[in-house]
């Protein structure tokens, strides 16, 4: 799973260093508002009167109409948008929805390796576009047709504030869009569930008997398109069906002898939560030198680099931080450190395709004076594609005594973990064959917590985006009629969503051949991208301007739109991660942010308007 | 020669700044287009005032910025130049909409509301307390004679329905000011003499109406003092019995005059140097021969009037 950086900075952190640039934003956008504001009444009326309207509208929004902010009356404006949204039918996309989950059986792909993650990413990603697609809708139309139909004449004319106006709308769409989801998510998890939910059957006359190890092994009945590889223990009487599409069961021994019969239990470790404890990354080149990243195999995606087999080439991650959050006895309450790594493989040559790629693990100490400095390696084989979790317990970690040239087993928290860090090397171990990995491939697993609230953490992620979306929608409708605002709400999720593809676009990382002006020239004087553009300077000048000018304003406006994708936390609950309170109270933050600067601006604009102009 | 006549009004005393409760000053609207370029003045340089108490009719043909003036009084437009004062507040201070009501031209209601709903919904936009807003729904339902209808949504209501249900949610906050833009068109003639009386019953309340129209007899019956409006301009302003007595005719009506009465009296004008300029049966109206023959029909159904030839 792809984890972007940013979420790795603790929130404080991230608050800390994000706040002074919010305000700056904001003063800016306020600025640049203002100044619109008054070129715009200046030229149409007169500077004096610019000064005079902006400056009493100012005054009585800051300090009449705000301290006299009613609840009642936002929370009847907002019982208003709940009628208007029940009468325009919201409930048919509901009745999609149920639909498009009835019918799941018959597009779903039921030979995928990981159906859970297919499962989650289908209703989590459905969902998400339904709610955005009536969150659009219901907001970006409300306003127009009351300024249209003129209902808002008997609105305006009773004591309500503007802001009351705009912020009973949110609420409304917000509160309609809010029971949808509970709604949805819902039947979403018994979805799942159902869908997931199945067991096998066992034959003993389909095991093997070891009475050595007094252990059956053999398969489990072909259900739901898979079975499972088992091994039964007759001491313990419970035995494990092993994994296969990402999931086990766990098998129990029932009576004796010739009436021996198993029962295989419900499918566990498919939908998970899993707490990654992700640590800092560093990288030995292949004479064990310090180096600033691994090597490059030649892919384009530069998210993971590669170490090199059979070499020093080691990718080493820091866990602990001796100050902030050092590693202590609790961080492994079963004596074993939980590694979880999902690490890629790249051959240059074909070796042995049926086995698995040898790696190595190597502990290590932060602390040149402990003990032990590095532990002997533990092996391993990769397991491409899919997650491998090593549990070494401490009495598997030994090093190398210097006195007596043995395997000696270490003391790991008083030799190796001396000042609550600890570094964990990989090496690949075979020659021309190559890791790779970035920073969130492998990582200490923490205690699992609840699947059902980290599936209901996914569905506050999509209830922000919901809102974010609601709070555009209204926000161009103080504005712009219903279709326009509309066209605007989408386009600022287009440019939120490809904020980073359009700044590439700017600083021509992602393209050749200028701007959309210089585009259309080429195409039609039939002139290729990589060559140069054949026209007059002047004209090369009044294009080139155009381009700067129009690329320019579309990064800045996507610098300013919600980044929507980061708000998706599908992939985290279809992969079994936990979602962070770091993540989640940093996205909450963000809401709140846009929720604050957009209602300012949204009252203004509403404040300011004729609406019977 | 209308029999209906209005209400004495109470006796003129000098008024003090206090008793102004709508005051423009130099008042203009000029729509423009995109560019800051003038298209239309609606409204130029309107000069008047309302007072505490009375019924102020703004009249004018369509087109004259009758309807202007309203909107520019409750904030919907902002003055393109003047002054538009209500209650001594700038007309585009929400605050002063606490102690005003408005009748729009059309009554702009939500349809998919029914009407105890959409009364409610405009008692909780003043704050009102849910015991308030009971009572208050209660007594206005009561009041337009809709209590039969008030479960039913409003796009299921009559016109005549629609517009007492407007009044209604005018009438929610028991304003001291209430603006009537057109309140008899479209009504008949029992919608719009009921129209008039409650205006009427306004005012012995003491609130104040400015109500606008284009249909004279109306604002004839029931205003104290016009205002006549003409492509945008003040023509004439004043008290109606004012501006409507000719001062230099004498009426007289008189039952029970014999032929020899009536001959006697033209002597004594010609005696007098007047000019008799008819003696003859006044005529009712229409309106009264109206509803006069509902009146009759509902006391005794089935039962049609024939008058002998």
């Amino acid at each position: 799973m792809v984890v972007d950086p940013s979420e790795f900075i603790p929130f404080g952190d991230w608050f800390s260093a994000a706040f002074m640039p919010f305000l700056w934003t904001i003063v800016t956008l306020l600025a640049g508002g203002l100044a619109f504001w008054f070129v715009q009444l200046a030229v149409r009326r007169h500077p004096r009167v610019a000064v005079d309207m902006i400056g009493r509208t100012l005054h009585s929004s800051i300090f009449k109409d705000l301290p006299s902010t009613s609840l009642r009356r936002i929370l009847a404006m907002a019982r208003l948008a709940i009628h208007e949204a029940l009468r325009s039918r919201v409930l048919v996309i509901f009745a999609i929805f149920v639909v498009l989950l009835l019918f799941a059986g018959w597009f779903l792909d039921v030979e995928n390796d990981h159906p859970a993650r297919l499962y989650l990413t289908f209703v989590l990603s459905s969902t998400s576009y339904l709610i955005i697609a009536l969150a659009m809708f219901l907001s970006a139309f409300s306003l127009p047709n009351d300024i249209k139909n003129r209902t808002i004449y008997t609105i305006t004319t009773k004591p309500v504030r503007s802001h009351e106006i705009f912020m009973g709308r949110v609420i409304g769409f917000a509160a309609v869009g809010t029971i949808l989801l509970l709604m949805m998510g819902t039947i979403s998890y018994m979805f799942v569930w159902r869908g997931l939910d199945h067991t096998h059957t066992i034959d003993v006359a389909d095991l093997n008997y070891d009475s050595d190890r007094r252990e059956w092994t053999g398969r489990t009945s072909f259900d739901r398109h898979h079975f499972h590889d088992v091994i039964i223990s007759n001491e313990t009487k419970r035995g494990i069906a092993m994994t296969s599409k990402g999931h086990q069961h766990e098998i129990t021994v029932i009576g004796e002898g010739t009436d021996v019969q198993f029962e295989v239990g419900p499918p566990v470790g498919d939908l998970l939560a899993r707490v990654p404890v992700y640590g800092e990354l560093s990288f030995l080149d292949r004479y064990g030198n310090q180096t600033e990243s691994g090597l490059s195999v030649g892919k384009s995606w530069g998210y993971r680099t590669y170490i090199e087999g059979n070499t020093l080439n080691t990718a080493i991650w820091k866990f602990g931080d001796k100050g902030k959050s050092p590693i202590t006895s609790d961080t492994f309450p079963d004596e074993k450190i939980p590694l979880e790594m999902d690490l890629r493989v790249f051959r240059t040559n074909r070796g042995d395709i049926e086995s698995q790629i040898r790696g190595e693990v190597i502990l290590m100490s932060t602390d040149p004076i402990a003990k032990v400095q590095e532990s002997l390696p533990i092996n391993f084989e990769a397991t491409e594609f899919a997650t491998l979790r090593m549990d070494i317990p401490f009495g598997d970690v030994k090093y190398l005594d210097p006195i007596s040239a043995k395997p000696v087993s270490v003391d790991v928290f008083n030799d190796l973990i001396v000042n609550g860090e600890l570094k964990v090397g990989i090496r690949c171990k075979e020659h021309a064959q190559f890791f790779g990995m970035a920073r969130a491939d492998l990582y200490l697993r923490g205690p699992d917590q609840s699947f059902i609230v980290n599936f209901a953490k996914s569905y506050v992620g999509i209830w922000m985006q919901m809102l974010l979306v609601t709070l555009f929608g209204v926000f161009f409708s103080t504005f712009l009629n219903g279709i326009i605002s509309l066209k605007a709400t989408l386009a600022i999720i287009v440019l939120g969503t490809f904020a980073g593809f359009i700044t590439a676009i700017q600083t021509g990382e992602a393209s050749t051949g200028g701007g959309p002006i210089q585009a259309l020239v080429r195409g039609v004087t039939q002139q290729g991208a990589e060559t140069e553009l054949n026209v007059s300077d002047g004209a090369r000048g009044v294009i080139e301007a155009l381009d700067g000018a129009y690329l320019w304003t579309m990064n800045v406006v996507s610098q300013i739109a919600p980044r929507y994708p980061e708000f998706n936390t599908a992939d985290k609950v279809a992969y079994g991660y936990d979602i962070s309170m770091d993540l989640l109270l940093r996205h909450l933050t963000v809401t709140f942010g846009y929720f604050m600067v957009i209602s300012i601006i949204g009252t203004l604009i509403l404040r300011s308007r004729e609406v019977a102009a | 020669m209308s029999s209906t006549q209005t209400a004495p009004s109470p006796e003129q005393k000098p008024k003090s700044k206090s008793d102004v409760v709508i005051e423009t000053r130099n008042l203009t609207k000029t729509y423009k287009d995109f560019w800051g370029r003038s298209k239309v003045h609606a409204l130029k340089a309107l000069d008047l005032d309302v007072k505490k108490g009375e019924i102020f009719g703004l009249l004018g043909p369509n087109g004259s910025g009758k309807s202007t003036t309203i909107k520019l009084l409750l904030g919907l437009l902002f003055p393109t130049g003047g002054e538009a004062l209500v209650f001594g507040s700038d007309a585009s201070d929400v605050s002063k909409n606490e102690r005003i009501g408005y009748l729009p031209e059309e009554s702009y209601l939500y349809k998919f509301l029914n009407a105890e709903e959409t009364l409610d919904f405009y008692g909780r936009l003043f704050n009102m307390s849910a015991a308030k807003r009971r009572k208050r729904i209660k007594e206005l339902i009561k009041m337009i004679d809709l209590d039969w209808a008030k479960k039913r949504q409003l796009k299921e209501y009559s016109k005549g329905m629609t517009r007492r249900i407007g009044l209604a949610q005018a009438l929610i906050n028991d304003p001291e000011l209430i603006l009537l833009d057109e309140p008899t068109t479209g009504l008949d003639p029992i919608g719009t003499r009921e129209m008039k009386d409650l205006i009427l019953r306004l005012r012995d309340q003491g609130k104040t109406v400015l109500m606008c129209s284009h249909l004279l007899a109306d604002v004839q019956d029931v205003c104290d003092r016009i205002a006549i409006l003409y492509q945008g301009e003040l023509k004439e302003l004043g008290r109606v019995d004012n501006l409507l007595s000719v001062q230099d005719v004498t009426q007289i009506q008189a039952k029970g005059l014999s032929d020899e009465a009536k001959q006697e009296i033209q002597e004594v004008i010609q005696r007098h140097s007047g000019e008799m300029i008819s003696m003859e049966n006044p005529t009712s109206t229409l309106e009264e021969l109206f509803l006069s023959i509902v009146r009759e029909s509902e006391e005794r159904p089935g039962h049609r009037h024939i008058e002998e030839e």
